[in-house]
């Protein structure tokens, strides 16, 4: 999958599941996916990346709650590291 | 602070002392204390305020049950104070699991309502026939294995890494254990005892996740010692969270009309302050 392609999916999945993400013809990279940003709750979140893990195919994409506060740009660049090797 | 409330907190303070040797002797009085002070107070809960939730007793047996709250009130302050102190030690030789209990298997979640004697569970689970992982604020004493406890305190991001912690440990075949009634997160509100009250989202949808069932947990003083039931699994006929919420709250609500003494107040005091009431039975 294209890195172009990846994007693609992720905003149409995040549209999908975050409704302040629907009125938003682009969305910023650093814009959380949580408080303060698309307002995902805790299980919510959960869901979004283990649709994420299926869609894509890849496992451990869930090990990003780990991290910092997740961005939209945390999650693409994410899921692009498997299509660009 | 009044002269009675002093004396009683101070042969509160006596019985923290009792329980490390005598444990059993020191949960017997403090309910008895606990009982007597609700009884000269009639406060917390005053016969009225079981009367609201229970509106079928009739008004001595409503002081009983209040008395018996506040005696209970009393077991679980002491029973706090233990754990704080000595962690579980001294409350694992009160605590009897039925033999089903052993009998549970995994992958399972068991959901626990702030009723009775809630922080004896905390014994309880260890008997547990494999890994468990309990999901809670804050910590009172360290668990040994097999139990493992995943804080829920945080952000909703921290909050959200708790939650596949648990989906990963149901996967593996494991025990959660974690409040239906304390809601940290986003939570639903249901039907019970003719108020409502609000059940966490996060028990259900990790059911639905993991493809889990759902039983309620509950601990019950008796004799000066602690017993823990497992309920049925929970049934809903719609798959959604939101119905099986619903039959958690239904069947504390069973519990509770068998059982109103078991109801603390912290969860009689959220029902009390909402003001929504159901038309007839609930």
């Amino acid at each position: 999958m294209s890195p172009g392609v990846v994007e693609s999916a992720v905003l149409d999945l995040l549209r999908s599941r975050a409704p302040l993400a629907r009125g938003h013809a682009e969305l910023s990279e650093d814009l959380r996916l949580g408080a303060g940003g698309l307002g995902l709750d805790s299980i919510s979140l959960v869901e979004l990346l283990l649709e994420c893990e299926r869609r894509f195919g890849l496992r451990g994409v869930a090990e990003l709650l780990e991290g910092p506060p997740l961005t939209v740009g945390i999650l693409i660049a994410h899921l692009r590291i498997p299509a660009g090797r | 602070m009044s002269r009675a409330r002093k004396i009683f907190d101070t042969l509160e303070g006596s019985l923290a002392r009792l329980a490390v040797s005598r444990p059993r002797l020191a949960f017997s009085g403090a309910g008895a204390i606990g009982e007597l002070r609700n009884r000269l107070s009639r406060r917390w809960p005053s016969p009225e305020q079981v009367r609201t939730l229970f509106p079928h007793l009739d008004r001595g047996t409503a002081a009983r049950v209040a008395w018996r709250i506040g005696g209970l009130e009393a077991r679980n302050r002491l029973l706090i104070d233990c754990i704080r102190g000595r962690g579980l030690d001294p409350v694992r030789p009160l605590v009897r699991t039925p033999e089903g209990f052993a009998a549970l298997r995994p992958p399972l979640v068991l959901g626990f309502f702030h009723t009775g004697a809630v922080q004896a569970l905390g014994a309880a689970v260890e008997r547990l026939p494999g890994p468990v992982l309990v999901l809670r604020q804050g910590l009172l004493s360290t668990p040994r294995p097999p139990v493992r406890v995943e804080s829920t305190e945080g952000d909703g991001q921290r909050r959200a890494a708790a939650f596949q912690r648990a989906l990963v440990h149901l996967a593996a075949g494991g025990f959660v254990v974690v409040a239906l009634d304390v809601v940290p997160g986003p939570g639903f509100r249901a039907p019970c005892l003719g108020r409502s009250i609000e059940l966490a989202r996060g028990p259900f949808a990790l059911a639905r996740i993991a493809g889990a069932p759902v039983r309620p947990l509950v601990a019950r003083w008796r004799n000066g010692g602690v017993e823990a039931e497992a309920g049925e699994a929970l049934t809903a006929p719609d798959p959604g969270e939101k119905a099986l919420a619903g039959e958690a709250a239904r069947w504390l609500e069973r519990y509770l009309l068998e059982s109103p003494a078991e109801l603390g107040l912290g969860l009689l005091r959220s029902l009390l302050a909402d003001g929504f009431r159901t038309d007839g039975a609930s």
